[in-house]
């Protein structure tokens, strides 16, 4: 967190005839987030860490883009980014996605960070819905877009008895939604953002990453930070701490796979793959391909270069 | 080729905000001036300042013209913008009673104490669509604009014992007998007629820009949250809780419908004195409850209240009957009702439509693990032990859905 | 030699047990009961709805309280199930440990701490004590979940295993709540009640409302459910019958007091107290 603030007063006073101007503090460098809004997220981040999983409810500013599309991420990026920062953004994994691009140029604009589409060369990587391939390091920071943050919201509606059940760790119905589901579909049925318990304390919802990716979360070595915009809160998971997928223990938790598909340009088949139906109804020119574009790419680069 | 998947993506962006730009700006039509904005569409500049939480009539209407009358866009681009801004004065509170009166009713009562003060409003007038060939229209209000001075006038008012209000300058407090007339409620006060809920403390009012406020929220949360709110969110909020299968309130009496101006007043820094910094437009509205409840005071009434910017009354009327429907539903979990969760979590407008679109962006990382799951469910139907249909059973609602949780 | 059972701990004691509501006023007191016809006092400004309630529980012993409606029997039942604060006096549990804890000092996180596996409730109303939009066998695994149990093969053993005991059908048990009988959904809740083996399990009215037929056949399943498991009970019921079939030793209330208390076979052949006598000549005819 390299950004830095230097604010001069005016003292002098004004004999003659007071005007508005002279009331005012001289702006600070021109952005999209005002400096104390920049200091009660990072207060709310510090928060977020100290206490993995719980939602910490934070003073949410209006962003440039709209609530659900990213405000939240946008805001925990802007608050944490500085000069000497190389900010990665991409949505489904594609770091040409337009909302990624929109994103991106708005952080690299207003905060003067430099972008890349490499994983190894950012340090602040903001996402929606996936985790980069590549493996991530202790000195970078994984920014993610939380669409709807609260993992019980599907068998409880009231906010003040959802903040009982996580106060009291009280995740009986999140269970017994587990029971009814596999009793009635023979398999959990969570595609994802599925609810995972951090550091044995709050369950979270890890936004819709799929399931495929949530592995690796478990004592990762680098911070997470989620950011809801729209619902006002943040949350966190810090460096080396558990983060285990709600199942039960003789119900494995299942990642996403189709036999035998492999990426059709970079021929992978460990990778979360997307679909690309066939043409039409007779064609076989269905395929599947990477969606992690960046890492896809650099496979491909790599490979003919052998 | 996929709409995430085109190469370029920045490139394309920048086509797309090309084409609004160029579509909108480079018309055949004459260019709309920010004027006729605020002075010939001003209840979609007044609406645009209340849904977006600040007063500059130029700046909403320059948010209109580049929003192309989107008001819930236009909003959102004035309060990304207010965000940017250094905040450097809290405003003294304001005596509702110190307010310049441009309209002021009064249904309660037929002779309250002063005026029954039409205003400007069209209430009283047919809805008929004025068919007048545009060019004919244009020449006449020319012709007349050289004689009309432009001030909030033409006034007229119901209640003809009223002396003096007819063809003057403007209904001020002044010109209304130089004294406050006394509210609606200040009368019911006097005949004891009023359940009196004011407080003795003063708590800080909630400043829902800078904190999350969720249920159980105070008072203030609440009313500052529906004076921003999408006018259309509680105008329905509101309709649905009166006819809809689980509302439970009802239409109030309106004791005050006011649109007026009021000054605001800060502290100079270095001087400590007050210093008048302008003023806002307001509607404003007192409304009375009829308590019938059977923990209630049944003898007397109880009041909401609504403040938006601007004028906008049937905003202002709804947030009063909502703002007394929440008090009297306090009895959901932690004392706070559903009410007041429907109010604090879904009125924004903001919040909704942004939410809703959301639902464009690409989606395509979670469909294929929900397909994913849809194979995975029928090969558990073919293995050794089969699920148990229980499709069968009649009248059977629909369970809690665990899939619930992240977007859809 | 004639061999002496050791007596059984106690593992409830309800100790001048009382309820006002309305104004807290101690003249109340004086103001109701019994003797003035009425629970509530003249001027209507309180309603004391139990007062100077005292009695014990011993482990695998079944205790009754008998009363019409307004008696106070409800009050008592709530306040020891934790659903309603008490006015005075203190209800006793001794806890799996071996502490004691009064349960009306207890917050409410601690109180559903408890109630997951050392103290169940079923209610007249199956609808109170199951979730009716879950199958009968979540409702059990919401108890057993609760208690920790992660395991889905063994949860499902268990839940069948209640089921099978509580005479619910098996092909049932994933079938929605909701659509059970009334008798059906009170067996459901006497299995989810059982599924983490409480020792204490309090009975409110938990045949009222059923068809007799159906309900006597619950009411026979809850004699050998108490007779097999041990556990201690308290069961209030306006019904004599009930009370007679499940317990050994119950309690009369009227007006919110106890008029008469003893062992449940005396009470019925040889009631003392004038309104017990009217209570058992009633129910006799």
């Amino acid at each position: 967190m390299s950004a830095t603030v230097s604010e001069t007063i005016d003292w002098s006073i004004p004999t003659e005839g007071t005007r508005l101007d002279a009331l005012v503090e001289p702006a600070v460098e021109a952005g999209i987030l005002d400096e104390h809004a920049k200091r009660e997220l990072r207060r709310a981040i510090l928060t977020a860490v100290c206490v993995p999983g719980y939602q910490v409810p934070f003073g949410s500013r209006e962003m440039p883009v709209a609530r659900g599309w990213g405000s939240g991420g946008l805001q925990i990026t802007l608050a944490i980014v500085g000069l000497d920062d190389v900010v990665k953004v991409i949505d489904q994994g594609d770091d040409e996605g337009v909302n990624a691009v929109n994103l991106r140029r708005l952080v690299t604009d207003t905060t003067g960070a430099t972008e890349t589409t490499e994983v190894s060369e950012a340090t602040v990587i903001q996402t929606r819905h996936r985790i980069p391939e590549d493996a991530l390091e202790a000195h970078q920071t994984l920014v993610l877009q939380v669409p709807v943050p609260e993992p019980l919201r599907g068998v409880e509606r009231n906010i003040a008895e959802l903040g009982r059940m996580h106060a009291e760790a009280d995740y009986s119905r999140m269970w017994v939604s587990l029971y009814e589901d596999k009793v009635r579909n023979g398999v959990i049925t969570k595609s994802t953002g599925y609810p995972c318990l951090v550091g044995g304390r709050y369950v979270i919802a890890t936004t819709p990453i799929p399931r495929w990716d949530v592995p690796r979360l478990h004592r990762a070595p680098f911070l997470s930070l989620f950011g809801a915009g729209r619902e006002r809160k943040i949350y966190a998971i810090p460096p080396d701490t558990d983060v285990e997928p709600l199942t039960f223990d003789d119900v494995p938790f299942e990642i996403e796979k189709t036999p035998g598909a492999r990426c059709s340009l970079c021929d992978a088949t460990e990778a979360y793959l997307i679909e690309i139906p066939p043409s039409d109804a007779a064609a076989d020119d269905g395929r599947w391909i990477c969606s992690d574009t960046a890492w896809c790419r650099r496979r491909r680069v790599e490979a003919s270069q052998s | 080729m996929g709409y995430a998947a085109a190469r370029g993506g920045l490139d394309a962006i920048s086509a797309a905000e090309a084409l609004v730009r160029d579509a909108r700006d480079l018309a055949n039509s004459p260019w709309l001036e920010l004027d006729q904005l605020i002075d010939r569409q001003r209840l979609a500049v007044d609406r645009v300042m209340g849904e977006g939480g600040l007063w500059d009539p130029r700046l909403a209407a320059r948010a209109l013209q580049q929003s192309e009358g989107d008001t819930i866009e236009a909003s959102h681009l004035l309060r990304s913008y207010r965000a940017t801004m250094p905040r450097f004065a809290y405003s003294h509170p304001v005596d509702m009673d110190d307010a310049r009166v441009l309209r002021r009713i009064v249904p309660a009562f037929r002779n309250p104490p002063g005026p029954q003060l039409l205003g400007r409003t069209t209430d009283y007038t047919g809805r008929l669509l004025d068919r007048t060939d545009d060019a004919l229209a244009r020449e006449r209000a020319e012709k007349r604009s050289i004689d009309w001075a432009p001030a909030e006038q033409a006034v007229t008012t119901s209640n003809p014992t009223d002396a003096g209000t007819v063809a003057s300058t403007g209904p001020t407090k002044a010109h209304l007998g130089d004294r406050r007339h006394r509210r609606l409620l200040d009368v019911l006060r006097d005949m004891d007629l009023m359940v009196d809920r004011r407080r003795t403390d003063d708590p800080e009012p909630a400043d829902i820009t800078r904190a999350a406020t969720r249920p159980p929220a105070p008072r203030s949360a609440v009313l500052a949250t529906m004076a921003r709110a999408e006018t259309g969110a509680l105008v329905n909020l509101w309709y649905r809780n009166i006819l809809g299968p689980d509302g439970y309130i009802h239409e109030v009496t309106l004791g005050e419908v006011r649109h007026a101006e009021i000054p605001v007043t800060v502290t100079h820094p270095h001087t400590g004195g007050p210093v008048d910094i302008g003023g806002v437009r307001v509607t404003e509205v007192e409304a009375i409850e009829d308590l019938d409840g059977a923990d209630e005071d049944r003898t007397r009434f109880d009041a909401g209240y609504g403040l938006c910017f601007g004028h906008n009354e049937k905003k202002a009327i709804a947030m009063a009957n909502l703002d007394i429907a929440c008090h009297r539903d306090g009895g959901g979990v932690g004392g706070a009702s559903d009410l007041e969760q429907s109010i604090l979590m879904t009125t924004d407008g903001l919040d909704a439509s942004g939410f809703l679109e959301h639902l464009k962006l690409p989606h395509y990382v979670t469909f294929r693990s929900m397909i994913d799951r849809k194979m995975a469910m029928r090969s558990a139907r073919t293995a050794e032990h089969p699920v148990f249909d229980t499709t069968t059973a009649t009248d059977a609602p629909v369970p809690v859905d665990p899939r619930e949780g992240d977007c859809a | 030699m004639t061999l002496v059972s050791a007596p059984r701990p106690t593992v409830l004691r309800v100790d001048r047990l009382g309820k006002i509501f309305g104004s807290q006023n101690p003249a109340a007191i004086e103001q109701t009961g019994p003797e003035v016809g009425s629970e509530k006092t003249p001027d209507g400004s309180s309603v004391v709805a139990a007062w100077d309630v005292s009695f014990d529980v011993a482990a695998g012993e079944a205790f009754g309280v008998i009363g019409e409606s307004g008696s106070g029997k409800s009050t008592v039942m709530r306040a020891i199930a934790g659903d309603h604060s008490a006015s005075a006096g203190s209800v006793r549990m001794r806890r799996r440990d071996g502490s004691t804890s009064d349960l009306l000092t207890m917050t409410q996180s601690e109180r559903r701490a408890l109630r997951v596996d050392e103290l169940a409730v079923v209610y007249q109303d199956a609808a109170d004590g199951l979730d009716l939009n879950v199958t009968a066998g979540g409702n059990i695994a919401d108890r057993l979940t609760a208690a920790g149990g992660r395991h889905f093969g063994q949860i499902r053993e268990r839940a069948a295993e209640l089921l099978e005991r509580t005479e619910v059908p098996l092909d049932r048990m994933d079938d929605l709540v909701r659509t059970f009988s009334g008798g059906m959904r009170q067996r459901v809740q006497l299995a989810r009640a059982l599924a983490n083996r409480p020792p204490i399990v309090l009975f409110d009215e938990p045949t009222t409302g059923l068809d007799a037929s159906v309900a006597a056949g619950v009411l026979d399943l809850i004699r050998s459910l108490l007779e097999e498991l041990g556990i201690a009970a308290v069961v209030v019921s306006h019904d004599f019958s009930v009370i007679e079939m499940l317990t050994t030793r119950c309690m009369v209330m009227q007006h919110g007091r106890v008029v008469e208390q003893g062992l449940t076979d005396q009470l019925f052949e040889d009631p003392q107290a004038p309104y017990t006598q009217r209570l058992v000549a009633a129910a006799r005819a």
